[in-house]
């Protein structure tokens, strides 16, 4: 046990400078994939609620195709398919695939939360002669976005684990040198353990202020 | 102020209102009573367009709305209503919801805007109230804040659905009060509500709607003392 703790100990003393500038890797993309994911999952979520049809129907097969098909197929399927037509980074094709994956997620959120304003609220603002898109943009879409905070935090701590999967197309984030480090130093029981203390204390650090943001915000509104 | 004619208004297979007639005069109270399922609130929302009629005609202030052709943001901006759940905006203060529909609706300037929610709130005994937010206040105080933010309009004519009817039973008196000082500054007002009372000494007309028709029509002493339909006499007693 002392022993095990030991080389744990090691492996951390020996791989943490890597790991720390592989961890700023990982968290860029995850805020990549996560604003990005939100731009998208706002533009579907409005093309979900807009009564268009046409609009309706090609929301649905986006979300459908995203969240019907793993990420990492996504990934190599993007990496592949954008290489193929515009040279960039690893880095940048594999924040990409994580913003358009997480675009069907967040366009659900949004819709969601939308959806789940009261009715009467749309109806209050109607009837004091706001038109459609005063209503949307001043009553109903900020509400909307109060209530999507939570399960958007949610999706950002999905997504900084998720972003592990983008090591398949050699971007250097913490999973992809903790593959590395097992493979060269022969000791991949320690190095998976460390990079999963790093993974825990990363989501631990973020589900903490998540929810401090989450209560500062119930404070006096709603 | 408010003519309609042969409201007919369907949900489904469900028939609401069956050819419904009312005239409402300028400055005048009008009180719907019924029982519930009776189509008075349906027949208030048609009056605002928060309900399309099926059959029949809406015409508010001289003007016969076509519901295809008009605009009928600008209509609603002159028919004030007030619900029986308020609807308060929860995301923004007291007199941040007085003063949203002036501000985005009639673009009236900020400060001037704030002078008139603040006169506004004076008027409801609520401007210390000003800054909070919704959730702060009782049920009472919503329902008023609610009522100044459609007076903020300037509305021709307001339309009351239930606004008691979600009130602890000690702070329905607050409500109908300034109800009451509306009606006698002149305001044209169409109210349904179970309050009897108010009914009694402020309705200019009281009008009994049941399954869907309107079966009597009259001023306070004689609905209450003189019913001509049994129905009308059963939900008195009922009531009273």
């Amino acid at each position: 046990m002392f022993e095990l703790f030991g080389t744990v100990f090691e492996v951390f003393m020996r791989t943490y400078p890597g790991f720390l500038e592989a961890t700023v890797v990982t968290l860029q993309l995850t805020a990549i994939g996560v604003i990005l994911g939100t731009l998208i999952g706002l533009v579907f979520a409005l093309m979900k609620i807009s009564g268009s049809k046409i609009l309706q129907w090609i929301a649905n097969v986006y979300i459908t195709v995203i969240r019907g098909t793993p990420l990492i197929v996504q990934i190599m399927f993007l990496y592949f398919g954008i290489v193929e037509i515009y040279t960039m980074s690893n880095f940048w094709a594999g924040a990409i695939a994580l913003g358009v994956h997480n675009g069907a997620y967040i366009a659900e959120i949004f819709r969601g939360a939308i959806q789940g304003v009261d009715p009467g609220q749309r109806e209050a603002s109607m009837s004091l002669g706001m038109n459609r898109k005063q209503t949307m943009q001043r009553i109903v879409f900020p509400q909307a976005l109060r209530r999507s905070i939570p399960p958007l935090g949610n999706q950002f701590i999905i997504t900084l684990k998720d972003s592990s999967l983008v090591y398949i197309i050699g971007v250097s984030e913490i999973f992809s040198l903790a593959n590395r480090e097992a493979a060269q130093s022969f000791q991949p029981f320690e190095s998976f353990l460390v990079v999963a203390l790093y993974y825990l204390v990363l989501v631990m650090i973020f589900t903490y202020l998540l929810r401090w943001y989450e209560n500062r915000l119930d404070v006096d509104k709603t | 102020m408010i003519i309609g004619e042969n409201i007919h208004k369907s949900f489904g297979d469900l028939e609401v209102l069956k050819g419904v007639d009312l005239h409402v005069q300028p400055q005048e109270v009008v009180v719907l009573v019924g029982v519930s399922g009776s189509g008075k609130s349906t027949l208030l929302r048609c009056f605002n367009f928060l309900e399309m009629i099926n059959e029949g005609s809406i015409t508010i202030d001289g003007k016969k709305v076509d519901p295809k052709k008009d605009n009928l943001t600008k209509i609603r901006a002159e028919v004030g209503m007030v619900f029986q759940h308020f609807n308060l905006f929860p995301h923004k203060t007291v007199l941040e919801n007085v003063i949203e529909a002036p501000l985005t609706v009639k673009k009236m300037n900020k400060e001037k805007a704030k002078k008139l929610g603040l006169e506004l709130l004076e008027k409801v005994g609520l401007s210390d109230k000003a800054d909070v937010y919704p959730s702060k206040l009782s049920g009472g105080q919503k329902q008023r804040v609610a009522i100044a933010r459609s007076l903020a309009m300037e509305p021709k004519v307001m339309l009351f659905d239930e606004p008691t009817s979600a009130l602890d039973p000690e702070l329905v008196g607050e409500v109908l009060q300034v109800m009451k000082q509306l009606a006698e500054e002149g305001m044209t007002m169409v109210v349904v509500t179970h309050e009897m009372k108010f009914a009694k000494e402020v309705a200019d007309r009281i009008i009994m709607i049941d399954q869907g028709t309107i079966i009597e029509s009259a001023d306070p002493e004689n609905f209450f003392g003189n019913p001509q339909h049994e129905r009308t006499r059963q939900f008195i007693q009922l009531v009273e």
